[in-house]
């Protein structure tokens, strides 16, 4: 299968230089502020999650939206390639770039608050994870979305509803349904080790508990993949 | 190549697009749809491009149903958009380059074969430069190499020479020519006559999403006969009054069966049908301009002041006019 699109997507990005440096900027504008500031490990690391997720999901939904109304991934898929494939290298183009942007806010996290080595370690899988479903969920989002009012509108309800559900604002009671959805949650790595990172202290994260959330990933990977003529609505098999 | 059998199409909205369609385009044909605005030529080439699911009648593409459309008969036609949308960050060749690999060419193929069309298609100077500096012209071009870069069997093509230059122009259709030549089948869109003319093997005309004829040019052509077609603009409103030629003129005669009535009593035979428009006269001519004296001269003997005149032979808006009894160019009939 070319990977022709995911090529395109971080080639358009580069050039794009002006809008490149302002994805690093922004993000590590609101990161530095916050994490050289004494606010509390819990509330840096809720706005570092929910930051981090938005990034994804509006760098995935907004332009797909775009691009679908211009009627470029119309083009696309009528060349023939697989609209599932199509739609995968756009999500994998744009996590991967978000990882790149979001690294230096990353790095100054972990330098202003002292984290420890195996916290930067976990940080990376759950970096790549959470920016691999926040950008999923964007997909599926621009695929509900007439508008790229509408396509913010809903990638952000949803995305800050997941964050709920990964205990970004309150951890579920133990035991409870919130709690098992909290650990099948994508996100949940991602904001503790955030959570770690930012200095909440505690045990470093488990490895173990990138699990659930990796299988939760890859089924809705799977999903928009299956789905994508559907989501693009221009048939083909 | 294609067929389509009492093809219809209601959008979302519940507007017909298209009603009971049918129409075939074999090997090396070049089938020309003619319409106005909203006619359903634009539909026709979405549901034939694969584009729209043809869900009422039955389309084939390649002697095989097409719903849903598998990726390798995708890949066996070549699409022109009436808009030609690019990558704008990215310059002419590396947006043909991501299309061509996309058809399924390594890019070092693709590279010879986009030379070639570049060359053929006048585009060679700006490839280096992003396509948001290009013009329409110059994206509708890269539309075109993008279209044919992986030799499609079919090609489908909407608008094809709208804001191209004459030398473009001309360079596509020898280009598209060539190809019909070697058996592809092309199915173009077209509100321009002459396009029409020059290039088609069959022409169907669409009215209000059904089709109103279809045959050859020539064919068609043969229906509203070899009459030119006059023109007088004339200053201020039409002639209330009779327009009469000069009795003494020799062959003056009650005009053509197509004649307003006793208003043009007196005009040559020649002219087979006469119209008064706002600010216009349209006269049909059998013997071409000999007849402008005479229509000329009953035209001031009316008392009106003649600003142009202008002569064409009849084209495939005639064939439309007769069929439906409306104009194909709006804009041409009412300037």
């Amino acid at each position: 299968m070319t990977v022709a699109v995911l090529r395109t997507e971080w080639l358009t990005a580069l050039r794009r230089r002006r809008l490149f440096v302002f994805n690093i900027l922004i993000p590590l504008t609101l990161v530095t502020t916050i994490a050289l500031s004494p606010a509390p490990a819990v509330h840096a690391a809720a706005v570092f999650t929910v930051l981090f997720a938005l990034f994804g999901t509006f760098g995935s939904s907004i332009p797909l939206i775009r691009d679908g109304e211009s009627g470029l991934l119309r083009r696309y898929v009528l060349t023939g390639i697989h609209p599932g494939g199509l739609l995968l290298q756009r999500v994998f183009a744009a996590a991967t770039l978000d990882l790149v942007e979001l690294a230096p806010s990353v790095l100054v996290i972990v330098a202003a608050r002292g984290s420890s080595a195996s916290q930067l370690v976990m940080l990376v899988p759950a970096m790549i994870l959470g920016l691999l479903a926040a950008n999923a969920l964007g997909a599926i989002t621009a695929a509900f979305a007439k508008s790229v009012a509408e396509g913010a509108l809903f990638s952000a309800v949803a995305a800050l509803l997941l964050l709920h559900w990964a205990g970004t604002f309150r951890s579920p009671v133990p035991g409870t349904w919130q709690a098992t959805l909290e650990a099948w949650n994508p996100f949940l790595p991602l904001h503790e080790s955030l959570l770690a990172a930012a200095g909440a202290g505690g045990p470093d994260l488990d490895p173990a508990l990138l699990t659930p959330p990796l299988v939760t990933t890859l089924a809705v990977l799977l999903l928009i993949t299956a789905a994508g003529r559907y989501t693009i609505g221009l048939g083909g098999r | 190549m294609f067929g389509a059998t009492e093809l219809s199409f209601t959008y979302p909205s519940g507007r017909r697009g298209l009603r009971e369609v049918s129409l075939r385009g074999d090997p090396g044909e070049r089938v020309v749809v003619m319409g106005p605005n909203g006619s359903g030529k634009s539909t026709l080439l979405r549901l034939v491009s694969t584009e729209l699911p043809s869900r009422q009648g039955s389309l084939t593409l390649f002697g095989e149903a097409c719903q849903p459309p598998s990726r390798a008969l995708r890949r066996r036609i070549g699409i022109v958009q009436d808009t030609p949308v690019h990558l704008d960050d990215l310059t002419g060749m590396e947006n043909a380059l991501l299309f061509a690999e996309l058809y399924g060419l390594l890019r070092a193929e693709a590279a010879s074969a986009l030379a070639a069309l570049f060359t053929s298609l006048g585009l060679d100077d700006p490839l280096d430069v992003p396509t948001r500096e290009y013009s329409y012209g110059m994206r509708k071009k890269l539309l075109v190499a993008e279209a044919l870069v992986h030799e499609p069997e079919m090609l489908i093509l909407d608008e094809p020479a709208l804001g191209l230059d004459p030398p473009s122009r001309a360079a596509l259709l020898r280009m598209l020519v060539e190809r019909s030549e070697k058996g592809v089948c092309t199915l173009v869109a077209t509100n321009e006559p002459a396009l029409a003319q020059e290039f088609a093997t069959t022409v169907v005309l669409l009215h209000e999403g059904g089709v109103v004829a279809h045959g050859s040019p020539a064919e068609l052509l043969a229906k509203v006969g070899g009459a030119t077609r006059i023109e007088v603009h004339v200053a201020g409103a039409p002639p209330a009054g009779p327009i009469h030629g000069d009795p003494s003129a020799a062959g003056v005669t009650p005009p053509g069966p197509t004649a307003a009535g006793p208003a043009f009593a007196g005009l040559p035979a020649d002219i087979v049908s006469i119209q008064q428009l706002p600010g216009r006269i349209i006269a049909e001519s059998r013997s071409g301009p000999d007849v402008l004296p005479q229509l000329v001269g009953a035209v001031l003997a009316a008392g009106l002041k003649i600003e142009r005149i202008t002569l064409r032979e009849p084209d495939l808006t005639d064939v439309f006019a007769l069929f439906t009894g409306q104009a194909l160019d709006a804009e041409k009939e009412n300037a």
